[in-house]
């Protein structure tokens, strides 16, 4: 499995006026993996995605999609030949049927598919000849992704996919996301669905206020981030435990609770020199772990 | 065979897919020469990343548990080191009943022993060696 | 397909000012006898240059029209995300939503020039291909930078309404000014036929202002050009 990047920033910066909506980013998305882009509103992920399909231009820095620079016009052109979009909302044309969408959307891409197209049109059960406008919110949504599914892009970037889909269409998506990945797409997804992501992705990127906090692989999350409870005989000195990896610290009493991003096996020998009553170490899931990223700034 | 990836536990996926792998080849769910299902099939119907089948395959190829042919998918090859790594796990199950009982006699709960376990678990083995 | 897309976006525009044109231009030439007076010595080519005055008011109003939309206005709707996603630039776009309407507009002059030849023809009024011909002609290139005008303005003001009046302000603004300050300058003038016309015959000149016309369509693609540029700076 190669791994170049698929999506390659440097110093990517937005700012509008006095505000900086994405801030020195540089990401590296890797080829044939699903990596999810997680943030608050506001923290500049669409900003970002916007930048890298030339819809914005950055203030500063630069970037590269599937090799080619995001700032030239033609460039880019050529490759949303090979990248795949749904933005948040799913938007469609309403005065479109649901045939016309997809006869109008198929002709740009000639690496389109038929059968993966036909295959969608009947499990996702959309009447053809409806008017889009005349579309419940699921079907809208499983239209704007079948535009996207039933193409053989390099690249799939979403926008909050599974936002208006019940629970059976969102398993039904990543299904039909791991299938994409297995079949050779790179996938760039942002999303406030913990648990879907920590099913499917292979990797995370954290965003907040335009700065990426976490760009790691989610096995090595799972591996290293631990939140260690400690029980001392007096009041635990916080400065001792201010070792590299600790992220939070919170005391009361004579209880500890560190939560850390790696080198928890330091914190615990630490502990113990300062005899230390109990231990408790946990993994920490992806939510406290992005919970805890951004509270802390 | 059935598999169950738990996405909140400490553990990255392919690892957790590996040793129920390996546990069904020790507890004979798995019989040398078995097909597994190919990595798309597998990663769709877990709804996991591909990746993480391709990698777990991947190590335990390594290991010499899984054979990957190339268009026919994964199989199992149980040699007799297996077998006797089976053989192992099955005293070290009698050790840990026995532990056990002995804790429930001291009035521990289950799930007091449970978490007692993991705690002990997540010590990387070096630190362990050093007490 | 994006011609499709710019079809289907303005057919019903398109096909309602049509039949409103048409209808108007036809019943108009057939029952305004009543409005033919003794004293006008020419009493048919004045009824079709009445006809032109009022079909160049209605014309201008149809092709405002049609040069609303674009991507601007697609950013209010929320769609712009998917149209700037497809693998075309921002200039084929605007080229494709300008040529439609444009082709619309000729269509607009034509057939209801064509439904006044034919209902005058069949009344045996003395009507002359070359008078219909010419009147067509000085409404839609004379005419064209009517169009441009509501492209460039659509592609700098995104407001459902608010962009159609700023255009019709224009026009307004621009007829009343080289009204009182450049009569000769005048566009309206010149697309109504108000230059040409022999005030005793009420027949068009043969020679009609072909600089007035070359002129005012090389403003008509210099608007173009402007809304390429507009278009292409902005951020979506």
């Amino acid at each position: 499995m190669t791994n170049e990047a698929v999506i390659l920033t440097q110093a990517l910066t937005k700012s509008y006026g006095h505000a900086e909506a994405v801030r020195g980013l540089s990401l590296s998305v890797g080829r044939n993996r699903i990596t999810a882009f997680l943030g608050r509103n506001g923290a500049g992920k669409s900003t970002t995605i916007k930048m890298l399909l030339g819809m914005i231009r950055p203030t500063a820095g630069s970037g590269t999609v599937l090799g080619k620079q995001i700032a030239n016009t033609g460039e880019n052109r050529e490759v949303r030949q090979r990248v795949a979009y749904v933005a948040e909302d799913k938007p469609l044309y309403g005065y479109m049927t649901v045939e016309q969408t997809i006869r109008f959307f198929s002709s740009f891409y000639p690496d389109w598919r038929r059968d993966v197209e036909r295959k969608l049109l009947h499990d996702y059960e959309l009447p053809l000849q409806r008017k889009v406008k005349m579309l419940s919110k699921g079907m809208r949504t499983k239209l704007a992704l079948l535009l996207a599914f039933a193409r053989r892009p390099d690249l799939l970037i979403l926008d909050e996919p599974s936002e208006g889909l019940d629970p059976v269409g969102i398993e039904y998506l990543l299904q039909v996301l791991v299938a994409l990945s297995a079949d050779g797409v790179s996938i760039f997804f942002s999303s406030h669905q913990i648990a879907e992501v920590e099913r499917v992705a292979d990797h995370v990127c954290i965003l907040e206020k335009g700065r990426l906090l976490v760009d790691a692989s989610l096995d090595q999350l799972r591996q290293f981030y631990r939140r260690i409870d400690l029980v001392f005989p007096f009041s635990p000195p916080e400065g001792e435990f201010r070792i590299s990896g600790v992220e939070r610290i919170q005391t009361s009493g004579h209880q500890m609770s560190v939560f850390a991003s790696r080198n928890a096996e330091a914190v615990i020998e630490r502990a113990r020199d300062l005899n230390v009553v109990s231990v408790e170490i946990a993994p920490v899931g992806l939510r406290d772990i992005f919970l805890e990223t951004v509270k802390e700034n | 065979m059935f598999f169950k990836l738990t996405p909140t536990t400490g553990q990255p996926l392919y690892l957790q897919l590996m040793q129920q792998i390996r546990h069904g080849a020790e507890t004979g769910a798995l019989h040398d020469g078995d097909q597994l299902p190919g990595i798309r099939t597998l990663a769709e119907e877990l709804v996991v990343s591909p990746n993480t089948v391709a990698k777990a395959y991947s190590e335990l190829e390594h290991e010499g548990l899984l054979e990957l042919r190339q268009g026919s998918g994964a199989f199992v090859c149980v040699k007799r080191r297996t077998r006797s790594l089976a053989d192992q796990v099955q005293v070290a199950r009698h050790r840990i009943r026995d532990l056990i009982e002995r804790l429930r006699e001291d009035g521990l709960l289950d799930e007091e022993i449970r978490r007692a376990f993991e705690a002990e678990l997540l010590y990387p083995a070096e630190i362990v060696t050093r007490r | 397909m994006l011609w499709y897309k710019a079809w289907l976006e303005t057919r019903s525009r398109f096909l309602t000012c049509l039949a409103t044109l048409t209808l108007f231009s036809g019943i108009f030439v057939h029952h305004a006898q009543g409005l033919i007076r003794p004293e006008w010595k020419s009493d048919f080519n004045r009824l079709l240059f009445v006809n032109q005055q009022f079909l160049v008011i209605m014309w201008v109003l149809s092709v405002v029209l049609l040069g609303m939309g674009g991507i601007v206005r697609e950013k209010a709707i929320g769609t712009s995300s998917v149209t700037l996603a497809l693998p075309v630039s921002r200039a084929r776009l605007l080229r494709v939503r300008f040529g439609m309407g444009a082709l619309e507009a000729i269509v607009l002059g034509v057939v209801p020039w064509l439904a006044v030849f034919v209902v005058a023809s069949f009344a045996r009024k003395p009507i002359l291909i070359t008078q219909v011909a010419s009147y067509v002609l000085l409404l839609v290139a004379g005419g064209l930078v009517y169009f441009a005008m509501a492209v460039l303005v659509s592609s700098l003001v995104s407001g459902e309404y608010t962009a159609p009046a700023l255009a019709f302000g224009i026009v307004l603004l621009a007829a009343m000014l080289f009204d009182a300050w450049l009569r000769q300058f005048n566009l309206w003038r010149l697309v109504t036929g108000d230059f040409s016309i022999d005030r005793s015959t009420y027949l068009l000149s043969e020679h009609l202002p072909w600089m007035g016309i070359l002129s005012s369509l090389s403003v008509a693609v210099l608007m173009l050009l402007a809304s390429t540029i507009v278009v292409q700076r902005r951020e979506f």
